[in-house]
């Protein structure tokens, strides 16, 4: 409906004025462009980081568990590599993994949530009773048990377990997202000019929920992050060379990070690179929050 | 994630705050300088069971060695002598010229904790029970080696066991002597009435033989659910009572050597993993503990520990890279030889265990202790696989192996992957495999670390063949033979079947190792290494020498496996409230603390 109504001149002016919005959103809070920076930074990090050194990474075998100096700023690990370079290789894994998390719970969680909300009656009450379903079960403890069966060989595998097991939350929300916007004046309107239900769901209702569905994505990554370092950490996982959750694991359990200075740098490597991540995370939502939705606007 | 983070830190927390508590009452147990409470830990069993029995058996019963639970002798564990004990239950024992019987004569005092006296009887019931759980001089499998033929209670304190001499071995009193001995009174409803009835019908043939067997093994589960309602112990404590945080266990008075047990209590504390070991250690708060894996910056901090004070010791065992020749191109003895000089052990040994090994000086299938009593001046002549990268590349050259663009490749020039395989939590072999990772990645060898869930998983996927190389405990002496049977037992296709020895093909029975069944070995010519090694279960230590020159010489050779590191036997010990520890290298490190104490060597700190 809407796209029938605009000329490309109008819906240029609105993405200038789009982006415009959004730069006077960065200004107004200067955090949230750090936020912008060091999201970019990681996924600079997660795409090109690897390329930076070799495989395997050069390694010092008279450097063993060191803490952080002018050479090596974070310090080295147990195998007498450097902290930094561990961090910044094993973010692809990690990475990757959370994304893939991250996609499927949102995919999963909005279709069905949309669905459910839009179509009401048995589907919705199905879909509903398997959702409460899923959030009864104990993510962890499923992933405990999970791991002994299952091995994860890569991130993909282990974003997919993650995923499938996290759309819950989302499901929920966007149903009740639908339900209230379906009750809307112009979804009355679509529906009272014969549009389709998939013109409805994909043109009307899916764009208003967008920014919620992104914010709940980015946040999902979060989570991704946190339950696949927590797995590596318990190592309930097969062992990876190369991961942040294998870092703090190898750090307390093998280096004795929690008994003796000269691997606190090796435990700190990973936990900064989590906490960088979380705040770029949060910045940046707190960033799309207000952008999206005008009435936070201070101005 | 979060929650469980929190959760975990919280239980560190209070786990922390416990041990505070217990250190406290360790100061307060004390009377003067000296210590009454003796606080240690059993390295050998992560997290006590409060509801689990003081049954020995029980795979977390709460019954400690040397403590309160007693065998009939102390095994010494000796370097080239497996029949040296320290007195227990037994006093005196004489052992057959032959090794047909040995007849053991008990402690003239020997009480249990509720003072009735500890009999021949209870040996004999022990004996029976030792039969349900498959011990090794009690086996019920037809044709085992070094198995009892018959139990004769003499007197009231003598009793004598003789040896099937179908199929000897120079262990059998080992066997013997190494047994758990309970409380008749207690124990004697485990076993049924008619129960050495079924041991003699399953010593036959055929089918009532087989159900006897069966029957027996079924008695064997009844005795690991088997709850004494209380502890009666022969041994010099009892247990008092076990909740989460520790087990308590009470001086017995009615123990033979009451008089030199210095501790009044002994208190094992619970943990879960080795960074709680170190915190107690560093903390002073244990008075000895078992070797515990730490890296060099936690030992220090251990030894900087008031009281703190290490004895190292020989422990009979070594870790190898072990290859299953199944699999290409581990089949070629030339591609073995070049990795074995390609990896250099002492970079191993000082990433993954810094002070618990020393770095193996060649491949001869033994701990370079007991080799040097064995074969002596013969361990300087074999090969010592030093790190040398042209060796490495010369015999990968040999082995048909290309090198394309600094990679090696298999003959077809199909890629070459060493994928190495380690149960998770062990740390050392895993942090030892990352470190050959690299330095084979860094030779132009790709390779790969793969963990699996848990050793019993771990030994079950290696039999199955289902690993290239895996690391391999090997050189487990002291007796000739079981260091053998590691590299040339049933995990290489050779069994022995009521005393004939039977090679199975690679893959075939558990022979995962696949090595071939004959080798010719330079300067000694072609020997088969398993009935060789199965003949080191019967002969004397004369007659063993010869013959273990030639294992080590053949596995030297033909390399079933890299010897990487021996282990060593760090104890950890605190001079802050007992003194009278073990010499550095004495055999009693290589016994429970237990035993230290009931000789009367552990005194309290005057």
């Amino acid at each position: 409906m809407s796209v029938l109504l605009e000329s490309t001149a109008t819906s240029a002016a609105m993405r200038r004025n789009f982006w415009s919005g959004v730069w006077r959103v960065m200004k107004r809070k200067p955090s949230r462009l750090v936020g912008v920076v060091l999201m970019a930074g990681f996924v600079f990090m997660g795409l090109f980081g690897p390329l930076f050194y070799g495989d395997p990474l050069p390694r010092d075998p008279s450097m063993l568990t060191r803490p952080p100096s002018w050479q090596h700023w974070l310090g080295t690990d147990d195998q007498g590599r450097d902290v930094i370079a561990l961090v910044v290789t094993g973010s692809r894994y990690v990475l990757l993994a959370a994304l893939v998390t991250a996609v499927i719970t949102v995919v999963l969680g909005t279709a069905i949530g949309l669905f459910s909300g839009f179509k009401r009656g048995r589907w919705d009450t199905v879909l509903m009773r398997l959702t409460d379903m899923k959030l009864t079960i104990p993510g962890l403890p499923l992933l405990l048990v999970l791991s002994t069966v299952w091995k994860f060989n890569s991130a993909v595998q282990m974003g997919l377990v993650l995923g499938l097991l996290s759309w819950g939350g989302v499901a929920r929300a966007v149903r009740a997202q639908t339900l209230s916007l379906r009750e809307r004046g112009f979804i009355e309107a679509a529906r009272g000019l014969g549009l389709s239900t998939t013109h409805i769901v994909g043109k009307e209702l899916l764009p208003s929920m967008a920014p919620y569905i992104a914010m709940n994505m980015l946040i999902a990554i979060t989570g991704g992050v946190y339950s696949q370092v927590g797995l590596f950490f318990l190592g309930v996982l097969p062992y990876e060379s190369n991961n942040w959750g294998q870092m703090l694991n190898t750090a307390v359990f093998r280096s004795g990070a929690l008994t003796v200075p000269s691997a606190l740098g090796f435990l700190l490597g990973p936990l900064l690179a989590i906490l960088l991540l979380t705040l770029a995370i949060v910045l940046v939502v707190d960033a799309m929050d207000e952008i999206f939705n005008p009435r936070l606007r201070e101005e | 994630m979060k929650r469980l983070a929190a959760v975990v830190a919280l239980l560190g927390l209070a786990t922390a705050t416990a041990a505070c508590s217990g250190g406290t009452t360790d100061k307060s147990g004390g009377s003067g300088g000296g210590g009454g409470l003796f606080t240690t830990i059993d390295v050998n069993r992560p997290g006590l069971d409060a509801s689990a029995p003081a049954n020995p058996w029980h795979p977390k019963g709460n019954s400690f060695l040397g403590y309160n639970a007693m065998k009939l002798g102390w095994v010494k564990n000796h370097v080239t002598d497996p029949n040296q004990f320290y007195p227990a239950i037994a006093e005196k024992w004489e052992i057959a010229e032959d090794n047909s019987s040995i007849t053991m004569h008990l402690q003239p005092n020997a009480k249990w904790s509720d003072g009735k006296p500890v009999t021949a009887e209870d040996v004999k019931l022990s004996i029976g029970i030792a039969y349900t759980q498959g011990s090794t001089a009690f086996a019920i499998t037809p044709g085992a080696a070094g198995a009892a033929a018959d139990v004769e209670v003499v007197d009231d304190r003598t009793i004598k066991v003789t040896q099937d001499m179908s199929n000897p071995s120079s262990k059998f009193a080992r066997g013997v002597l190494d047994s758990i001995i309970v409380p008749a009174h207690v124990w004697n409803s485990v076993l049924p009435a008619d129960f050495w009835e079924k041991l003699k019908t399953s010593r036959g043939t055929g089918d009532g033989a087989e159900k006897a067997r069966e029957e027996i093994l079924a008695v064997g589960q009844k005795v690991l659910a088997f709850k004494p309602p209380n502890d009666v112990s022969a041994g010099p404590f009892t247990l008092e009572r076990v909740n989460p945080g520790e087990a308590l266990l009470l001086k017995n008075k009615n123990f033979f050597n009451a008089a030199n047990v210095a501790p009044d209590q002994v208190k094992f504390l619970n943990y879960s993993g080795n960074e709680q070991i170190w915190n107690y250690l560093t903390a002073g708060k244990l008075d000895q503990s078992g070797f515990v894996a730490a890296p060099t910056d936690v030992m220090n901090r251990i030894k900087q520990a008031p009281g703190s004070h290490l004895i190292k010791g020989f422990s009979p065992v070594a870790v190898g890279m072990a290859f299953n020749q199944s699999k290409k191109p581990y089949d070629n003895v030339h591609v073995r030889r070049g990795l074995a000089h390609l990896i250099d052990r002492q970079q191993v040994t000082k990433v993954a265990s810094p002070e618990g090994g020393t770095a193996a000086v060649t491949t001869s299938g033994m701990h370079q202790k007991p080799a040097q009593e064995w074969i002596g001046s013969e361990l300087s002549s074999l090969e010592p696989y030093a790190h040398d990268v042209a060796k490495a590349e010369t015999e990968f050259k040999e082995a048909g192996l290309q090198k394309k663009n600094g990679k090696w490749t298999l003959a077809d020039g199909s890629p070459w992957k060493v994928t190495m395989h380690a149960p998770s939590g062990f740390s050392d072999w895993i942090s030892a495999q990352e470190n050959i990772k690299s330095q084979l990645i860094e030779n132009g060898v790709d390779a790969e670390v793969v963990t699996v869930a848990d050793y019993p998983i771990y030994l079950e996927e290696i039999a199955a063949g289902k690993y290239d190389v895996g690391f391999w405990l090997m050189a487990l002496g002291p007796a000739p033979y079981d260091i053998y049977q590691r590299l040339y037992g049933a995990s290489n296709g050779w069994t022995n079947v009521a005393g004939k020895v039977k090679h199975s093909p690679a893959g075939k029975a558990g022979n995962w190792m696949g090595s071939s069944e004959e080798i010719d070995v330079e300067g000694v010519g072609k020997i088969n290494p398993g009935e060789l090694t199965e003949k080191l279960n019967a002969a004397s230590a004369e007659e063993a020498r010869p013959i273990m020159s030639q294992l080590a010489k053949a596995a030297n050779q033909d390399l079933p496996a890299i010897q990487l590191w021996d282990y060593v036997n760090t104890q950890f010990t605190n001079t802050s409230r007992f003194t009278g520890w073990p010499e550095q290298d004495s055999d009693l490190l290589r016994l429970p603390a237990g035993v230290w104490i009931q000789l009367g060597l552990v005194k309290k700190k005057q």
